[in-house]
């Protein structure tokens, strides 16, 4: 299968990978059933079956493609960003200033506010259409901080009311000489947020990398991540690789000359739409091996890396051996000091996997995951993609395995079920809060690369032991505070337990 | 002085006008006022919406601004192509039929957001059909496009009177009193404030129904409104379309006391104002406002020795900027005026205030005491609201700002201090903390010259 870019708007998760956000099961039934969505590629007796999909009657507020497209847009430097919607999807611009600004203070950017600005959309507009108001907005934008490119978020309102986006790109761009990119990350078009990073993707891909590279540098290696320390440099520059950190912030130089490198390796499978456009479109490779989440994974993706760049191929066994042997104190230390402690890993699909590694590697015990969607296949196809697989047979099943959108409901039975010593999960929000009042200690992964590669079990090892003597205050908090469920969801251990389980022929999707 | 006349940028909220685009927001859409049944204890608010829109609001209220808590598991629909092709009442049936299953609340409120509008859901039957069943519910059509967070909240506010509170005939509880004030959340020390005005209000003798926040007893509260005395709005605007359901509704009186009192000056007129509205007896009150500025004024003695003495070392703020929603920025503005000093230099309203209430807000300018009179300016865009600022004139004066993260950079490009005291507050971690009343005057003093020395010496 493979991407399409003729048109503006993406195909969701769910048509290209079959992304499923509700399931409950072991690891290695799920990795099982996936196989049926890879298809030939994994062999075609591979054993698996069409998912069945949960669809539970309840359900909490969770995020949108919106949010995801408009943040990584707006941390792009040199753009703007014009959310086409009524007043409340801007509501996000507060948290993304604050993310950009802490970005720039860690990377040693600029400090300053990156600019958004929504339409404002009003009932007015809903009835004649809300075009005009967009071009003024891009006009607007363009005369008052003359930007290297312009991005237009559409909204569920606009998407509903049928405002022709792209007709205004098209238009405005001619008129202001600089590419106006369109992103249809309308929310409902998809049942997962993941999408935002897709359309995102697929707009950097549509218009704002090179065209016809005239060069190549043999060099320089892509990284897509989600923002935060370069990590990657001090692995890769070893051996004679430049970094081009790209997405999680950074310049439209960076995203240009991404067809110009020799290869791209995304910290995440979940973000690889990029990864694999850039092969299908301009014959970058895509590094397909698993990622980096424990020592054998990181070796052995330093190995490919080197192998599919032809850089450093001579020098990655000396860098494997230094960097093992650098760390080996020190993750020793942690081993003994988080030796019977049990973990808790919540995050969305190929993250929560890695960290689940890190977590076994470091040799703590992980018995239950919470992913916030699964995808049972990624956009290349390429089975050594399979995190869940990867993870499944490198470090054995994980029994008490939850797909759930970020359900606060969910994850509370979830943990009821598992009692963990500790929970580290991505995003700072529902599971992050829940936990800590439950009296769980809690690490939230705000900055993604904090466990990657080598140096990356020693960033998580030393995160958690910092974490844990906070158990006084959360356990504390937890016995004067009640959350608003019925007694029995509040016992139950079933995440699920709302619903029938689908039988055996399943339901269709 | 001049204003800027930039004033034509957004008609009041609700209203169904033109708009312009708008760049560092500065209030949350309609929708966003389920912050403020979040804010009353026992109340859920099950939203029918686009997956993101509930949460955002949310976050963007409560999470990021002051941290102020965050937590959110509100139901929603989280509406999907499904819902938006054949419609969503199906499915939000469902989803308060589940709800009713899994959660607890006193009190629940459907909100509807933008989807539902535009494709036509018909909310208010799948509510009924419960309502008819005699469960706590309420519905409020909340569509994003239909206004912001504080027009929102009176929708919320007279929807839960309406179809919750219900009709009332019985006699009024003398000296009980509704209190209409700060908007819950979307002003971060909306906790403490309220808690202190329940405080003094009760330290002159009256019963409280605070309504919303930590200080407010929830859902019985809420029912007890219709046997209030009278309603005291304490805002600008914010809830005054709600008092005035009120009269027309039980025929309660109102009091409208546009400025929140902050300090002992304000504090004490306002509460004389109050008790004689209330007929109270007045030698408690003389009483109580004696006892609070016994210690309050011990307090501000204290710190006339710092405000004496550092006036040149720290450079103390002469001239005073205010950027925030109309009730903060009248309360703060009066306050840095008659009780400190200062003079007024650029104050900005932002939260669009309705078109009808402008004109009294300004002349509540003019008058901020004896012979100290401001202008207003009525902006919401973050670039008009800077170059409002920047083309103000400080010559001779040392500006300080009140205001919002998003006014960080401009702050340190007129080098003036900031104090955040709006939407989004980004640097400020809020709990308890007020700045009205006795006690929160005492504390914003401390901020502000905390900001002031800690300018100084760390710049």
């Amino acid at each position: 299968m493979s991407i399409n870019l003729k048109t503006p708007d993406t195909e969701t998760r769910e048509q290209r990978l079959g992304t499923i956000t509700q399931w409950e099961g072991t690891a290695a039934e799920l990795a099982r059933d996936s196989a049926f969505t890879y298809g030939c590629s994994k062999g075609c007796d591979n054993g698996g079956r069409r998912l069945c999909e949960q669809n539970a009657p309840f359900a909490q507020a969770a995020m949108c493609a919106e949010t995801i497209a408009v943040s990584n847009a707006t941390i792009i430097q040199g753009s703007v960003v014009i959310q086409h919607s009524p007043i409340g999807c801007a509501a996000s611009q507060s948290s993304t200033c604050r993310n950009y600004r802490d970005l720039a203070a860690q990377r040693g950017w600029t400090l300053e506010d990156p600019v958004s600005i929504c339409t404002n959309l009003t009932e007015q507009d809903m009835v004649f259409g809300g075009i005009a108001k967009l071009e003024q907005a891009i006009r607007i934008g363009w005369e008052r901080h003359h930007p290297k490119v312009i991005f237009i978020a559409a909204s569920c309102a606009t998407g509903i009311i049928g405002d022709d986006v792209d007709s205004a790109a098209q238009r405005l761009e001619e008129e202001i000489g600089i590419p106006v990119v369109p992103l249809h990350c309308e929310g409902f078009k998809s049942k997962h947020w993941s999408n935002g990073w897709d359309v995102i993707e697929h707009g950097i891909l549509r218009n704002l990398v090179r065209k016809d590279p005239p060069r190549k540098q043999k060099d320089l290696i892509n990284v897509i991540h989600l923002g935060g320390r370069d990590v990657f440099a001090p692995l890769l520059g070893p051996l004679g690789l430049r970094v081009n950190l790209v997405m999680g912030g950074n310049t439209l130089d960076r995203l240009a000359q991404t067809s110009e490198a020799a290869a791209t390796v995304t910290m995440c499978f979940v973000l690889s739409y990029l990864a694999t456009g850039l092969e299908q479109e301009f014959g970058v490779p895509e590094i397909k091996a698993p990622l980096p989440y424990g020592l054998d994974a990181t070796d052995n993706w330093l190995r490919d890396i080197a192998r599919v760049t032809g850089q450093g191929e001579d020098l990655v066994e000396e860098q494997i051996a230094r960097e093992r042997a650098r760390i080996a104190p020190e993750l020793e230390r942690l081993r003994q000091a988080l030796a019977g402690k049990r973990g808790f890993v919540a995050a969305g699909a190929a993250f929560a996997h890695g960290l689940l590694a890190d977590l076994r590697e470091l040799g703590v015990s992980v018995d239950s995951a919470f992913s916030y969607h699964h995808d049972p296949s990624t956009d290349s196809g390429d089975p050594r993609q399979d995190s869940l697989t990867h993870l499944v047979d490198t470090w054995g099943d994980v029994p008490n395995f939850t797909v759930s959108p970020d359900q606060h409901f969910q994850a509370h039975a979830a943990l009821q079920r598992t009692r963990p010593d500790f929970v580290i999960c991505r995003h700072t929000g529902t599971v992050a809060v829940l936990a800590g009042r439950l009296g769980i200690p809690v690490l939230p992964i705000f900055y993604s690369n904090d466990g990657l590669g080598y140096e990356g079990l020693l960033t998580i090892g030393r995160a958690i032991l910092r974490i844990l003597p906070r158990r006084r205050f959360y356990q504390d908090v937890a016995a004067h505070s009640r959350f608003p469920y019925q007694k029995w969801w509040l016992e139950q251990t079933d995440p699920y337990a709302l619903e029938a389980r689908p039988t055996e022929s399943g339901r269709p999707l | 002085m001049t204003p800027l006349d930039i004033e034509t940028s957004t008609p009041a909220a609700g209203a169904c006008g033109a708009s312009d685009p708008l760049e560092q927001v500065r209030y949350v859409c309609s929708l966003g006022a389920l912050s403020s049944v979040i804010a009353i204890p026992g109340a859920i608010p099950i939203t029918h919406c686009g997956p993101g829109c509930a949460s955002k609001q949310f976050h963007a209220l409560s999470g990021i601004s002051a941290y102020q808590g965050g937590e959110f598991y509100v139901p929603s629909t989280n509406i999907g192509n499904r819902e938006v092709i054949f419609g969503g009442a199906d499915r939000l049936d469902e989803l308060i039929a589940s709800t009713l299953k899994v959660m607890e609340a006193d009190l629940y409120v459907v909100q509807s957001g933008c989807i539902p509008g535009l494709v036509g859901d018909d909310v208010e039957s799948v509510v009924r059909t419960y309502q008819d069943r005699g469960l706590p519910i309420v519905f409020a059509e909340t569509s994003g496009y239909h206004g912001n967070n504080f027009t929102g909240h009176e929708t919320i506010v007279q929807a839960i009177i309406d179809q919750y509170v219900g009709s009332y005939d019985g006699p009024r509880e003398p000296a009980l009193v509704n209190v209409w004030s700060l908007l819950p959340y979307q002003n971060p020390f909306w906790r403490g404030d309220l808690a202190e005005l329940r405080r003094i209000l009760e330290g002159i003798g009256l019963q409280v129904n605070i309504l919303f926040g930590h200080s407010c007893a929830g859902a019985s509260e809420w029912r007890s409104i219709p046997r209030a005395q009278f309603n005291l709005v304490l805002s600008p605007w914010l809830g005054l379309a709600t008092a005035h359901h009120l009269e027309k509704k039980y025929g309660q009186p109102f009091l409208h006391v546009p400025a929140i009192p902050i300090g002992a000056k304000l504090t004490g007129a306002f509460l004389r104002q109050v008790a004689d509205f209330a007929g109270l007896d007045r030698q408690p009150v003389e009483a109580f406002i004696a006892r609070e500025e016994s210690e309050y004024y011990l307090y501000l003695r204290d710190f006339s020795s710092f405000y004496a003495s550092c006036t040149s070392q720290y450079q103390l703020p002469s001239q005073l900027v205010v950027v925030s929603e109309s009730a903060y920025n009248l309360a703060v503005t009066k306050f840095m005026v008659d009780q400190l000093g200062l003079v007024p230099g650029q104050q900005v309203i932002t939260e669009n205030p309705p078109e009808k209430f402008r004109a009294s807000i300004r002349a509540h300018y003019r008058d901020l005491t004896e012979d100290v009179s401001a202008e207003v300016t009525f902006a919401e865009d973050g670039h008009l609201v800077h170059q409002a600022i920047r083309e103000t004139d400080f010559t001779g004066q040392l500006p300080i700002i009140f205001g919002t993260t998003w006014e960080g950079e401009l702050a340190k490009q007129i080098v003036a201090p900031l104090v955040e005291i709006g939407y989004p507050t980004t640097d400020e971690v809020v709990l308890s903390r007020t700045y009205v009343g006795y006690r929160g005057a005492l504390a914003l003093i401390e901020r502000t010259y905390t900001t002031v020395v800690r300018s100084n010496t760390m710049a």
